[in-house]
């Protein structure tokens, strides 16, 4: 395996030791199934963690999960020391936990200006009046590169313009806590190193940032530490260039085969 | 990350033309000014006949912008709305008949026992989606029905109940037909109102967030339970007004056609032609098939259901979005075609 490009980024080493989300033993249950089980992390100010594993290893029921989009059957969610294990997504999303979806979902009969201004109104520290939810759904469009498009219906944006959207209706809440799933999917290879270095600077901003992503390469750039799951449980878990060089990862990702016919 | 780097935001050129002639803030509130004085003007031209027909259809008006509440804005069809109307009906009855109180007493309670009703029922029936949902309030209607049928003895049952409204043991006098042609006047502005209030407030945008995606709603920190049931109560409260205002007004009334379920269907036909989670849309829905119907029953009796049958098909193939919302398609897209439309939603 390559050693990936790019190195994790400097600064903010010392940023938030304490975390401000943190699972321990979350796991969820479909019938007979764990489709994840005991999952420990934690989430710290200016800090990214990335979630890698291949298709089905339990990636977006983890997102859902500590966004109270599934309740969990076992094990707990704290976000800033209080215990939100089984709270709904809205009381989530009050204590500063923002969150992206892997199918992007817009809502089709509002404005790009609207889709975003919902969240500046109901967000941690709503907004009352509809016309100023708009002007600060405005600025969070400009930052992030769709300045200009909040008054297109969402259905006339690209791919990559309606994973923008996505972004900034996290982003309009104002969260402590960032869950990305897959924003950079459908992404062109000219858009990813934009969309990253967006990524990269809202953690430096000081928001705790999780990144569920395919690219291991984007995700071994921008994060701290990464988060192998496989069949639902974490595998392993630690710095990028160790992580992706152990062994076990590239087998989850390629499997027997592969390892057996190219020993390391 | 610069705005520049955003290539296919750029790549269209410069900004959408600020709209031209983009309609002032007034204009919505002066249209139904405008409106009700016109209901008003037109009192004074109609002969008693007319001005019942007229009445009923400031009724529909009423109903139809009630039911957008719920079955409109938060995308949650109902089909047990005319449940709330017989429930208010019968709440007003009861208190009139039994309690010996005046309408203007039974009217507000009448609203009040439908708003809290829908609340208590609301909380589980609102946990279901689509046509679960759709099924289950019908039921709750039925059941509705049956319940006032087996109690005779408070509601008459099915021989039907008379509110005292002439001479010394009336709680209240009949108000007439002019009074009651003024009474849902008032009802179908109010319910107006009332919507245009809702649509443009925070209240507003969680139900169309709702009505879209309710994970996404919930995650931008919409209490989603706390909006869909406060609009099944208001939207309740409101039928539970209008059926409560309908028994006074029939005098004597029969549960069969206060749970009538064509009295739902007509409400979400009008919604669905006019343009549903709009404010003007049940407005002109409403009017515009109480029109049809009223002149098609004049001109070709015989033909009056097939034909309105007919229409209302046609219109629901052609404008699935509602004329409202066609018009605001039609107006920023400049496309008036009625083919592309049906290509933009159906196909």
């Amino acid at each position: 395996m390559t050693e990936p490009e790019g190195s994790p980024p400097a600064g903010g080493t010392e940023a938030g030791d304490a975390p401000v989300l943190r699972t321990r033993g979350l796991g969820r249950r479909f019938g007979g199934l764990f489709a994840v089980s005991d999952v420990a992390l934690a989430l710290r100010p200016g800090r990214t963690l990335g979630v890698i594993g291949p298709n089905g290893a339990g990636k977006s029921t983890l997102v859902n999960l500590v966004s109270g989009h599934l309740k969990p059957t076992t094990g707990s969610v704290h976000v800033g020391g209080k215990d939100f294990t089984g709270a709904r997504p809205w009381r989530i999303a009050h204590a500063g936990v923002a969150r992206t979806f892997q199918i992007v979902k817009p809502f089709r009969g509002l404005t790009v200006a609207d889709n975003v201004a919902v969240a500046a109104m109901f967000g941690p520290s709503p907004v009352r009046s509809p016309a100023q939810a708009r002007r600060e759904a405005e600025q969070v469009l400009e930052r992030v590169g769709l300045g200009g498009r909040g008054g297109v219906p969402p259905a006339e944006l690209s791919v990559a313009d309606a994973r923008r959207l996505e972004l900034a209706k996290a982003l309009a809440l104002r969260p402590r806590v960032l869950l990305l799933d897959e924003v950079l999917a459908g992404l062109r290879p000219a858009e990813i190193d934009p969309a990253l270095a967006l990524i990269d600077e809202l953690r430096r901003d000081g928001l705790a940032v999780l990144v569920i992503e395919h690219i291991i390469q984007a995700i071994a750039a921008i994060s701290d530490e990464v988060l192998v799951l496989h069949h639902g449980t974490v595998l392993t878990q630690g710095p990028p260039r160790q992580v992706l060089s152990d062994e076990r990862v590239v087998e989850a990702y390629l499997g027997h085969r592969y390892t057996r016919k190219n020993p390391s | 990350m610069e705005a520049s780097t955003a290539p296919a935001g750029t790549g269209r050129g410069e900004k959408a033309p600020a709209p031209k002639g983009r309609r002032p803030a007034w204009l919505p509130w002066a249209a139904g000014a405008v409106a009700v004085l016109a209901g008003l003007g037109l009192q004074s031209q109609l002969y008693s006949g007319q001005e019942r027909t007229v009445t009923t259809v400031y009724m529909f008006v009423a109903l139809a912008a009630a039911w957008n509440l719920i079955g409109g804005f938060t995308g949650y069809a109902c089909f047990g709305q005319v449940g709330f109307f017989g429930l208010g009906a019968y709440t007003t009855v009861i208190l009139m008949v039994h309690g010996g109180l005046s309408f203007w007493v039974a009217w507000p309670v009448s609203a009040v026992v439908a708003a809290v009703f829908a609340a208590v029922i609301g909380l589980p029936l609102l946990r279901l989606k689509g046509h679960y949902f759709a099924v289950a309030t019908l039921g709750v209607a039925e059941g509705l029905r049956e319940l006032v049928t087996n109690v005779p003895r408070w509601t008459g049952g099915g021989a039907g109940v008379t509110i005292p409204s002439t001479g010394d043991l009336a709680p209240t006098l009949w108000l007439g037909n002019d009074g009651f042609y003024l009474l849902f006047l008032g009802l179908a502005a109010v319910t107006a109102l009332i919507s245009a209030l809702i649509s443009r407030g925070r209240t507003g945008y969680a139900l169309r967030a709702i009505n879209q995606d309710e994970d996404a709603a919930a995650a931008m920190g919409v209490n989603t339970t706390r909006a869909k049931t406060l609009a099944f109560a208001v939207s309740a409260a409101l039928t539970g007004a209008i059926g409560s205002a309908y028994a006074f007004q029939q005098v004597t009334i029969y549960p069969e056609r206060l749970f009538d379920v064509n009295i739902t269907v007509l409400m979400i036909v009008m919604v669905v032609i006019g343009g549903s989670g709009t404010v003007a849309g049940p407005v002109l829905g409403a009017l515009g098939i109480a029109v049809v119907s009223e002149y098609l029953r004049q001109h070709f009796p015989q033909m009056h259901s097939l034909t309105l049958g007919v229409l209302i098909i046609a219109a629901v193939i052609l404008l699935p979005q509602g004329l409202v919302n066609f018009v605001r398609d039609a107006m920023r897209t400049r496309d008036f075609s009625l083919l592309s439309n049906v290509r933009r939603y159906r196909l």
